[in-house]
């Protein structure tokens, strides 16, 4: 494997080649600090110029915006509250507070480094177990997914701060909100109120509309406090201390381990690791109450995880020639564009494409840490600029995101009703995370759920008597189990307390 | 100055008719389509139209206006001006769509002027390698088990799912069809054993074919394909008549000017010339098919006959 890594480093470093993925790696980057312009409108705007370049640089330079946006994204978010992506949602959760604490240049540079080395993990995946981890991704079947997703909607129900009861509801919210748009099963229109929404809610302008638009709302209601902060930009504050610095090393391992594993499973991706890195760490941590306000290792864990699963991502990609989103879909389109079918066969035809492809991953993570870095002073710099002179540009940059996303009129409409949702939300202590982890798992443990049951004739048992799926199964009783356990064991304490 | 500009307004315009009526294109055109920015349909309309805007010496813009499998998109474009300043980027779905929707918001062959096709390609009916000798071999055994073999297809209501559908109606088979979100999970979903058949494009089919991971059984054209003349049909091995092609075209709002309609007709069918338009079609698994309008209206019309029945009999939930 590592002399194969070596030919496709060789590849990369052709300065030709290297300015190529320093170009992708910096667009992405750019792209991704704009709130809901994703790497798709930049990778459909790019996919003319292709043409003029040869299939490994292209690939090179267009996977270079994808997890290059994967950086930009949490900049917004910890900022100014505007998830990019809906894996940046989880960002928001501890970034947002860090920053509104004046400690965004930590929350950044944190953001950063355990992008990078999460990153550099899933690159580590690739190179090592690529095949492997795509055996198992194949026997992930309809069952397996069901499964793994009930995990992920127990995950959830435990990443609120507040009551579970509250945060139980608003994961429901979500479903239901997922549950607009044509039925996959059978094609059936559920709720679509008007045409334009025939294909669902879009998550963009949900996750838009319940963090950046409410922000804005509640900011633009309250007597402007901020004026002149005094914003500390020494690099002192920036990086974190020793101890903090260790606190963060086991998120960061586990972060990236879940990362590397969702993202090589083709269509679920960076969103599900994320949230199930936060879910996770927070039900590790010994402080859970501390989730919610600025604690590091709810950044750290996600963002390690996101950036690896946007990585290992590439796995069904490169090896199977089946792209596992839509991004990863132009991609391969590039590819076929420059004449060469992206198949099983790539690795052993096109072993410079394959291999020179992955070296620039490990290049292009360098890279992006190398100008996140340095930038994080002109980011923090940002915050000086008064509230309520940015808010209008916020909201500008919101609707031109949303819009881009689908060219819809319709869901930058329903972005800014979501808006006005997400205040409301607040103002009675409702969560946005859950309801967007709802949006998301919902509709996929639905998809799979019924799937399963058509391909095996409605036999529930199918669920316990296939290896990987009763594993899950099994995992997903102890969760059940502990949530109860621990539910019955503080009302006994509390009861035993109190007379 | 409000009333001013009312006053001029009119006059300009009717100063502007004549001129438009002897020269047109004298402003920007565009090219709408229903589906998301970045994908085929995206791509094939902005290579079309980097082509055209050459020989019409004008602009032509690239609109996406997705939702409901390209409803919102033909029933915006019903509705425009037959100026001849707005096209639309057509594909398959068009003729399904007459047969899925209880109700749409336009006439799917009166309310069009419709160009002429871009490109036609055939569906793959694919198996893992090694599993059916053939697709005689495959129908058999489909014919023997009822309800238990198992199609994956891009989902409900696609042309890749009502292929399979109408493989039911004019065989003895009888396949369990089982939807996915797309044709590359339907492709992956074959590939970890959950269903034992795909029938999708070529670009999905292919590459694995060539890897030795599929078999490729038929091709769902009523002819051989140019590209692959060693592939049987499924009309020559087990439906005789199965003539199964999907397509993309170019169509205007009804009532466009003959003399517009033809002179797109031939910017269309030059841009078809084009080596790049050509080559992005190829690349498709597509054959560059430039034609006439009334060709077009005929194969419209002939799908919306052939799908309305097999959406039917298929019992499928009409939208």
């Amino acid at each position: 494997m590592l002399d194969q890594f070596i030919l496709g480093l060789s590849v990369v470093m052709q300065p030709n080649v290297l300015i190529y993925a320093f170009f992708g790696v910096f667009l992405g980057q750019l792209i991704g600090v704009l709130p809901g312009v994703g790497a798709i409108t930049a990778i459909s705007l790019l996919l003319p110029v292709t043409f003029y370049l040869d299939a490994t640089t292209s690939m090179i330079l267009l996977a270079g915006i994808y997890y290059g946006s994967q950086y930009g994204g949490s900049i917004a978010s910890i900022l100014l509250n505007l998830p990019g992506t809906p894996s940046s949602v989880v960002t928001c959760l501890e970034g947002y507070p860090l920053a509104q604490s004046n400690r965004a240049g930590l929350a950044l540079f944190v953001a950063a480094f355990s992008s990078f080395l999460g990153g550099m993990v899933g690159v580590a995946v690739l190179v090592l177990a690529a095949i492997p981890m795509t055996v198992i991704a194949l026997k992930f079947g309809a069952p397996e997914y069901a499964m793994l997703v009930i995990i992920g909607l127990l995950a959830a129900s435990m990443i609120g701060t507040g009551s579970q009861i509250r945060s139980l509801a608003m994961v429901v919210l979500g479903i239901a909100l997922g549950l607009v748009g044509a039925d996959a099963t059978t094609g059936y229109y559920r709720f679509v109120a008007m045409p334009e929404l025939a294909d669902g809610i879009s998550l963009v302008s949900l996750a838009m509309g319940l963090f950046g638009v409410s922000e804005v709302i509640r900011h633009a209601s309250r007597r402007p406090m901020r004026g002149a902060a005094p914003l500390s930009v020494s690099m002192r504050d920036v990086i974190p201390t020793r101890a903090q610095a260790k606190s963060l090393v086991f998120p960061i391992v586990r972060g990236s381990s879940i990362g590397s594993f969702f993202g090589a499973l083709p269509g679920t991706g960076a969103a599900i690791a994320s949230f199930m890195a936060y879910a996770i760490e927070k039900r590790f941590s010994r402080k859970p109450e501390k989730f919610g306000t600025g604690h590091l290792p709810g950044l750290a864990a996600p963002e390690s995880a996101n950036n690896a699963a946007s990585q290992t991502g590439f796995i069904p990609t490169l090896t199977l020639g089946v792209p596992g989103d839509a991004v990863m879909a132009l991609i391969i389109g590039a590819l076929i564009l420059n004449g060469i079918i992206p198949g099983p066969r790539l690795m052993v035809d096109q072993p410079e494409l394959f291999w020179g492809v992955i070296a620039s991953f490990f290049v292009g993570n360098i890279i992006l840490l190398l100008i996140n870095i340095p930038l994080i002073k002109l980011w923090v710099l940002l915050l000086r600029i008064p509230y309520q002179k940015l808010y209008p540009m916020i909201l500008l940059m919101i609707c031109v995101g949303v819009y881009s996303h689908r060219t819809s009129v319709t869901d930058v409409l329903l972005t800014l009703a979501f808006g006005i949702l997400g205040y409301l939300m607040k103002n009675y202590r409702f969560e946005p995370a859950p309801v967007l982890l709802g949006f998301v798992l919902g509709p996929l443990l639905e998809d799979n759920f019924r799937r399963t049951m058509l391909l095996y004739g409605g036999d529930f048992t199918i669920f316990v008597t296939r290896p990987i799926s009763a594993v899950l199964f099994v995992c997903s009783v102890i969760l059940i189990v502990w949530a109860l356990w621990s539910c019955l064991s503080l009302r006994r304490k509390v009861a035993r307390t109190s007379p | 100055m409000f009333k001013k500009l009312l006053t001029t307004l009119p006059l300009m315009a009717a100063l502007a008719l004549p001129a438009a009526a002897q020269e047109f294109p004298d402003r920007a055109l565009r090219i709408v389509h229903g589906f998301g920015p970045g994908g085929n349909a995206d791509t094939v309309a902005r290579i079309v139209a980097e082509e055209m805007s050459k020989g019409l010496g004008q602009p032509v813009v690239v609109e996406s206006r997705p939702g409901a499998g390209g409803t919102v998109a033909s029933g915006y474009v019903s509705n425009e001006d037959p100026d001849g300043y707005t096209m639309q980027l057509m594909v398959g779905g068009h003729a399904v769509a007459a047969g899925l929707y209880e109700s749409l918001p336009y006439e799917s062959v009166d309310g069009f002027t419709f160009i002429s096709t871009l490109g036609q390609f055939p569906f793959i009916v694919a198996a893992r390698s090694g599993e059916y000798e053939s697709m005689e071999a495959l129908i058999a055994a489909a014919a023997a088990a009822p309800g238990t073999i198992k199609i994956g297809h891009s989902g409900v209501g696609s042309t890749q799912h009502l292929t399979g559908e109408l493989l039911d109606l004019r065989t003895d088979a009888d396949f369990l069809h089982i939807p996915y979100k797309g044709g590359a999970a339907a492709s992956t979903a074959l590939m970890g054993g959950e269903v034992d058949v795909v029938i999708d494009t070529g670009t999905v089919i292919r590459p694995q074919a060539e890897a030795g991971v599929y078999d490729i059984l038929a091709i769902t054209s009523g002819e051989r394909w140019p590209d692959a003349p060693d592939v049987p049909t499924v009309s020559e091995t087990v439906a005789e008549g199965f003539d199964v092609v999907s397509w993309t075209g170019i169509g205007m709002p009804a009532g466009v000017p003959d003399e517009i309609a033809d002179r797109i007709r031939s910017e269309v069918h030059a841009a078809l010339a084009a080596t790049s338009v050509n080559d992005m079609i190829s690349s498709l698994g597509a054959q560059p098919s430039p034609s006439t309008g009334e060709e077009m209206t005929a194969l419209i019309e002939d799908q919306i006959s052939v799908w309305t029945d097999v959406i039917e009999s298929a019992g499928i939930e009409k939208r």
